[in-house]
């Protein structure tokens, strides 16, 4: 008759049957939190900017933004216009989710008007001429409470006509 | 609703943690280990409760993990399964005098601590211990020799 203290079951606690696995299961569990913080060194869960263009006859519009952000977490998107001919009236369209449920900080160089155009953004930034390069920064925060994916769509018009336009993706983890 | 949900996802990830961890790690607590235990706590803190600075948040996000702690108590209590998965079982260290390499190597003990841990007990030599057990709780039990 074993004499060891009670609630210890030797086969169990001391030769550890049926338990050879859990050390496997522990280094598993420690191998995907390393994989997380990996993941987030190369910014899957934000929030290296990444930069997407579109070229068209008249100018060429890029954007530089995250496109994985975090609850609460400042960030800024960059548009660049660069007019290949004279933009006369230049606007920026931005759709909703450029805006809905983040707090924009600041919007610079100011818009000389900001309008809503079917609930999008409506920029208008005036005249570029042929050459030249107009950047506009937004600055945001994202509110704690927004998560998930969306589409951002951003237009460039001259007047009213269109001149060139780009999607991008965002997640927004919580 | 929201900080219920960040407040339970905390709760459910610190758990994970402290198991993924190991019991020994958890249950020293050197001066880095207290450090360390501030900074987890400020860390887990902003990602409960955010900007949100209303008594309302705080009344949430601790009644949320009061609640979280109060079924992981009777799920211990009520099923022995489910004590197995979020509690472990104790482990066999030594036995009349003989360190069982293959497990204190598991559990990431050294014999120096396993000396030290029989010394704080008034414990002169591990060849005098009859049982030392690692406990679910991370602390050594030592049961001497008649």
């Amino acid at each position: 008759m074993a004499d060891q203290p009670d609630g210890i079951v030797l086969k169990r606690h001391r030769d550890l049957q049926g338990r050879d696995w859990h050390p496997w299961l522990r280094r598993g569990l420690v191998a995907l939190l390393a994989l997380v913080a990996l993941l987030a060194l190369f910014g899957f869960v934000g929030q290296h900017p990444s930069t997407t263009k579109a070229e068209a006859a008249a100018a060429t519009l890029d954007v530089n933004a995250p496109s994985s952000v975090r609850g609460g977490l400042l960030y800024q998107s960059r548009f660049t216009i660069e007019a290949h001919q004279d933009v006369k009236d230049a606007t920026l369209v931005l759709s909703s989710d450029w805006i809905d449920g983040l707090t924009v900080n600041t919007i610079e160089p100011s818009p000389l008007n900001e309008a809503s155009r079917n609930g999008a953004l409506v920029l208008e930034l005036g005249h570029i001429a042929a050459g030249d390069k107009y950047v506009l920064y937004m600055d945001y925060q994202v509110n704690p409470t927004t998560v998930g994916s969306r589409t951002l769509r951003v237009e460039l018009l001259d007047g009213d006509e269109p001149v060139t336009s780009l999607t991008r993706s965002q997640r927004i983890w919580p | 609703m929201d900080i219920v949900i960040r407040a339970a996802i905390a709760f459910a990830f610190i758990f994970f943690l402290t198991r993924v961890a190991g019991r020994r790690e958890l249950s020293s607590m050197e001066p880095f280990d207290l450090i360390m235990l501030i900074v987890l706590g400020d860390l887990v803190q902003q990602g409960v409760t955010q900007s949100d600075y209303s008594v309302t948040g705080l009344v949430l996000a601790a009644g949320t993990i009061a609640l979280m702690q109060i079924l992981v108590s009777y799920l211990n209590f009520r099923f022995k399964r489910a004590r197995m998965v979020l509690d472990g079982e104790p482990i066999v260290l030594v036995e009349d005098g003989r360190v069982l390499l293959r497990n204190v190597h598991r559990e990431r003990i050294t014999r120096g601590e396993l000396e030290e841990q029989a010394r704080l007990n008034q414990i002169e030599s591990l060849e005098k211990v009859r049982w030392a057990v690692l406990e679910t709780s991370g602390q050594i039990s030592f049961i001497p020799k008649q």
